[in-house]
């Protein structure tokens, strides 16, 4: 499979970014035989025995299951698109979350997302994202004392 | 006869007016995310830990135990109604429960699936209550070196038991224990792997992960799914939620075993209630004298499993508290919560806090009871909640997740955390990597570093200490087994398929 090579390449990289950043801290030995520095280098030489064994099993997949020509099809690439759209769109949320305080960014946050899934029910759609958002904040600041971002509101 | 006199005290503690709004908030909200996709038990419990901050430990976890049993009562509805199991645990319930349903009996298909939990998850209940004892006593033998290869065990047991391949599975454990190492090391006072970001000293935080894995990653699948237009048709419910003699004879003896599997299984590390589930309907299907009917809404084949899938959750139970060492995600989760209040689960528990360990124990007695009630006269109305539209309710399974992860420390970080992990666990889904055995390394990690190193301080640097008794040898051993164990059931099939080419 070709996500299994990709996987394969990613953890040698992993292996080896683990390794440098293992090797950068720094350990006196003092009382401690074994440091901060050994535990952590077991775990990169068991990443790498994994990576043996996975080889092993695309090598095993290889022979026996015949080739198959893994597509993406138009319609799937759109999907991936919607997604990486809304992580993105998530990660803006995230950005603004303190300035604009949870109450506000949330709301906006979320009638982007039911107006994309949830077309066309705006009266829904508005009423359940103000009304979720403003109970929730009031819930959790007041009741739980939980505190959530306050933002530009003024309580 | 000191336990006896701590168990009977539990139920002091659980009666409590206020310990049993407890439960019933739990057994409430599990059967809530029982049915609601997109949010299943291991996320609810993380998010709910930083609400809980405030409350006294018992409460909270009473509550969250609730969370984990009540959400397999739950999960079998959808499975019976929409042939979508709540919970993964539920994915037998679907065959037979659904057949049932579409025949005409889904109120006798949801009654065997709340009685048959209730029925076993008491079984689970009582050998919780009658296994604890023992071994805690054998749990207070355990050095650093028992518990390095305990922990071994756990993690070798659930890396090779989920998922497909078990190199994937065992990547995600090294990758849960490589998170785990992020942050200031216990024993030397030095940083690992922060990266120069102040937030890291303090480690990754557990809840982050799962509820970017579990909730996150979850909604981001339900999205992709809205597209495929699989909104599911539902059946209503018909006939009375009630069985008939006939059913009855039918269904008890599955109950009976499918409780007892559950639990056997809940105890082993890594099985799960899946395998729970499964494990019953095979061994219901072979002992049947009507074999074919399985499938067909059998409803030996919804009693069966759904007994098993909740006595598995009392049995799951057994290892964390007596041990401290969970063999699964949820419980994983568990301990996440157990060690955020202070307290560490394991033998020395039961001495010194009997209380909250005999009412948490024996708060599962009482929140079985209110579940059945729950399940049976007010299903009705947890069945409304399937009308929710699902391009509602996952944007707002990520609102609750952002007041969750934002509830703990107040950092945008671990926001931007639980996105990284939505991402990576949508990823894992897609490319077949279990993502349980990471939430049970990244929970263990530190631990077991620090009884790996104490260890080795003890025996002055000789890893022979690892194989020093009796107890260390056998976990050892058992680890070497599960490992194993996948390539060796891939060569006996492949051994099987070969014969039967050749005759």
């Amino acid at each position: 499979m070709m996500a299994d090579r990709v996987i394969f390449v990613c953890i040698i990289i992993l292996a080896a970014v683990y390794f440098y950043a293992t090797a950068q801290i720094p350990s006196l030995e003092i009382g401690d035989p074994l440091g901060p520095k050994a535990f952590p280098r077991l775990l990169g030489i068991a990443l790498l025995i994994t990576a043996g064994i996975l080889f092993m099993e695309m090598w095993r997949e290889a022979k026996t299951a015949p080739r198959q020509k893994e597509r993406i099809t138009a319609e799937s690439r759109r999907h991936y698109m919607v997604i990486a759209a809304v992580v993105v769109w998530t990660g803006l949320y995230i950005a603004v979350f303190e300035r604009l305080g949870y109450v506000i960014a949330t709301t906006i946050y979320l009638l982007a997302l039911m107006a994309y899934f949830h077309p066309g029910r705006w009266i829904t759609n508005i009423l359940t994202s103000v009304l979720f958002c403003a109970g929730s904040y009031v819930m959790f600041n007041y009741v739980l004392g939980v505190n959530l971002a306050k933002g530009i509101l003024p309580f | 006869m000191d336990t006896l006199a701590h168990i009977i005290n539990g139920f002091a503690v659980c009666l409590q007016p206020i310990n049993l709004w407890y439960t019933f908030l739990g057994v409430f909200l599990g059967t809530i995310i029982g049915v609601l996709p997109g949010i299943g038990p291991s996320a609810t419990i993380a998010l709910l830990i930083p609400v809980t901050f405030g409350m006294n430990p018992t409460s909270a976890l009473i509550m969250m135990a609730g969370v984990y049993y009540g959400s397999k009562y739950g999960g079998s509805t959808t499975a019976i109604l929409i042939r979508t199991p709540g919970e993964a645990a539920s994915v037998m319930t679907s065959i037979d429960g659904y057949e049932m349903a579409r025949k005409g009996r889904a109120g006798a298909a949801l009654a065997v699936s709340a009685i048959g939990s209730f029925i076993a998850g008491t079984i689970g209940v009582v050998a919780l209550t009658l296994f604890a004892v023992p071994l805690t006593s054998m749990a207070l033998k355990f050095g650093p070196a028992e518990y390095f290869t305990l922990m071994l065990f756990a993690m070798t047991a659930v890396s090779s038991l989920t998922g497909k391949s078990p190199a994937k599975g065992m990547l995600s454990t090294i990758f849960g224990l490589m998170i785990a190492t992020i942050g200031i090391d216990l024993q030397s006072g030095q940083p690992r792997y922060t990266m120069g970001v102040a937030e890291f000293q303090d480690g990754v935080g557990f809840i982050v992960v799962v509820v970017g894995l579990f909730a996150v990653a979850e909604v981001f699948r339900g999205m992709e799914g809205l597209f495929h237009g699989t909104a599911p048709k539902m059946i209503k419910i018909s006939g009375k939620l009630w069985l008939t003699r006939e059913e009855w004879k039918r269904s008890i003896g599955p109950i009976w075993r499918g409780g007892i599997i559950g639990f056997i299984i809940g105890v082993l590390p890594g099985a799960g209630g899946t395998i729970a589930s499964i494990l019953s309907y095979t061994t219901e299907k072979r002992l049947s004298k009507h074999p074919d009917e399985f499938g067909k809404g059998a409803i030996e084949g919804v009693a069966g499993p759904e007994s098993a899938n909740n006595s598995d959750t009392a049995g799951a139970l057994v290892p964390l508290l007596t041990l401290g060492v969970p063999g699964g995600g949820a419980t994983a989760v568990m301990l996440g919560a157990f060690i955020m209040y202070g307290i560490q689960p394991g033998p020395l528990l039961f001495q010194n806090r009997p209380d909250l360990v005999w009412g948490l124990v024996d708060s599962m007695y009482i929140g079985n009871i209110m579940l059945l009630i729950l399940n049976l006269p007010l299903i009705g109305l947890f069945v409304r909640l399937l009308y929710i539209p699902s391009g509602i309710l996952y944007p707002l399974i990520v609102a609750i997740s952002v007041i969750g992860a934002y509830g703990i420390n107040g950092s945008t970080l671990d926001l931007y955390l639980i996105l990284f992990f939505g991402v990576v666990g949508y990823i894992f889904e897609k490319v077949d990597i279990p993502v349980a055995p990471l939430v049970l390394s990244l929970v263990l990690g530190g631990m077991m570093e620090q009884s790996f190193r104490q260890a080795m301080t003890i025996s002055g640097g000789n890893p022979k200490i690892f194989v020093g008794s009796v107890i260390t040898v056998t976990l050892i051993v058992l680890s070497l087994i599960s490992i194993a164990l996948p390539f060796v059931l891939l060569r006996l099939k492949a051994l099987k398929a070969a014969s039967e080419d050749a005759a």
